[in-house]
């Protein structure tokens, strides 16, 4: 084999092995894994000059347009609290406390961060509607399932997918959800049943 | 044999991490230009497109919310400033964020920080001098996306959400050196 083509072929090959590493990296992680508090993942430093090209690239895939921490956190759950996958065949309870925050939602996703069609067209729960109701708990259960019940509030579809997140907005956050998110008090996921 | 091969595979191993840093430094611009590419479609550049509640079947990005309306203005800066104007919207949660070409949150302003009023920024790069009277915000890159967040659920109160979205449109995103 000629001297140049061995060049050739294993420039590519390291070229063809580094860039397919980082988009392997990008793509098998979630929004961001910096900080975990039990089944939530986060960021701390999503659209700011000092977050790496790693999370950088991550948060462009996952959460393109994402804010920065003072506007809002985003937290991310792919396992219940017992470390499970989501299921979406089967039904959980996301049980919490009212956030210290302008507002807060509950959103599920699949894949990298797409909504999941569903007879009822619901896709999240949070303060939003609670606030409007003129009723505001501080403690808060949200289903998340495949079979729709009558009483919609406070349910999320999953659409019987077999894979999905939830991703917690929590916007203009105080206290431990902006200073310290790693021992924020942030809800249980809890598996009730599967179909 | 072996020794001809010594050369080739330390440049092949060379290639690897900066082929992968170069992967990871890339994959900003490259999704943040398909956005404003998804996004400028909607209507030109330098002006809000005013978006209707996400849902699956209107996911102009990934990850959307669909608790928060959204209005996305593909700005460039190369011919001169840019004013972007957030319309204040009462009792609810608004933000205006100005992203750069590489994903760089160049200023997020809300109720929070304007006291209420709506907010008035002029984008610009160094070199070129921003209007008097706007907020200024110094870019890096010529383009990027401004984008409007309000919160309004259309399940809870159509009248409250109608009056919301009338609020927002009035928000406006323009060349500083147009007539308007």
């Amino acid at each position: 084999m000629r001297g140049w083509l061995r060049y050739t072929l294993c420039v590519v090959t390291g070229l063809v092995v580094g860039g397919g590493a980082a988009i392997y990296q990008v793509r098998s992680a979630d929004l961001g894994r910096q900080v975990i508090n039990g089944p939530w993942s986060t960021n701390t430093d999503n659209g700011t000059a000092d977050a790496s090209a790693l999370a950088r690239a991550r948060v462009a895939l996952f959460g393109l347009l994402a804010l920065p921490a003072k506007e809002a956190m985003y937290y991310q759950a792919r396992t219940d609290s017992s470390g499970a996958a989501l299921d979406g065949r089967c039904t959980y309870v996301v049980r919490g406390t009212a956030f210290d925050a302008r507002w807060w939602s509950l959103t599920l996703y699949q894949g990298e961060g797409w909504l999941v069609p569903n007879a009822a067209n619901i896709y999240s729960a949070g303060s939003g509607s609670l606030i409007m109701m003129e009723s505001k708990p501080a403690q808060f259960a949200i289903r998340v399932g495949p079979d729709i019940p009558a009483e919609t509030n406070g349910f999320i579809p999953t659409g019987g997918v077999s894979a999905f997140d939830l991703t917690l907005r929590v916007y203009h956050p105080q206290g431990a959800l902006l200073d310290d998110p790693a021992r924020a008090r942030l809800p249980s996921i809890t598996k009730e049943r599967c179909a | 044999m072996t020794r001809r091969w010594i050369g080739p595979l330390i440049a092949g191993a060379v290639m690897v991490p900066l082929a992968w840093q170069a992967t990871l430094l890339a994959t900003p611009y490259a999704l943040m230009a398909a956005a404003m590419q998804k996004i400028g479609s909607g209507g030109p550049v330098n002006s809000f497109a005013f978006g209707a509640p996400a849902t699956a079947a209107n996911q102009p990005i990934v990850r959307p919310s669909p608790d928060l309306l959204y209005a996305s203005c593909v700005f460039d800066v190369s011919g001169g400033p840019v004013i972007v104007e957030a319309q204040a919207v009462p009792d609810t949660y608004w933000s205006i964020s100005i992203f750069d070409a590489r994903t760089d949150v160049a200023a997020v302003r809300s109720a929070r920080d304007t006291g209420g009023a709506s907010a008035k920024l002029a984008l610009f790069r160094a070199g070129q001098r921003p209007p008097v009277g706007y907020d200024p915000v110094r870019l890096n890159h010529d383009k990027g996306i401004a984008l409007i967040r309000v919160l309004a659920d259309p399940r809870i109160d159509k009248s409250a959400f109608d009056a919301i979205d009338r609020a927002r449109r009035t928000s406006s995103c323009r060349p500083a050196n147009s007539a308007n």
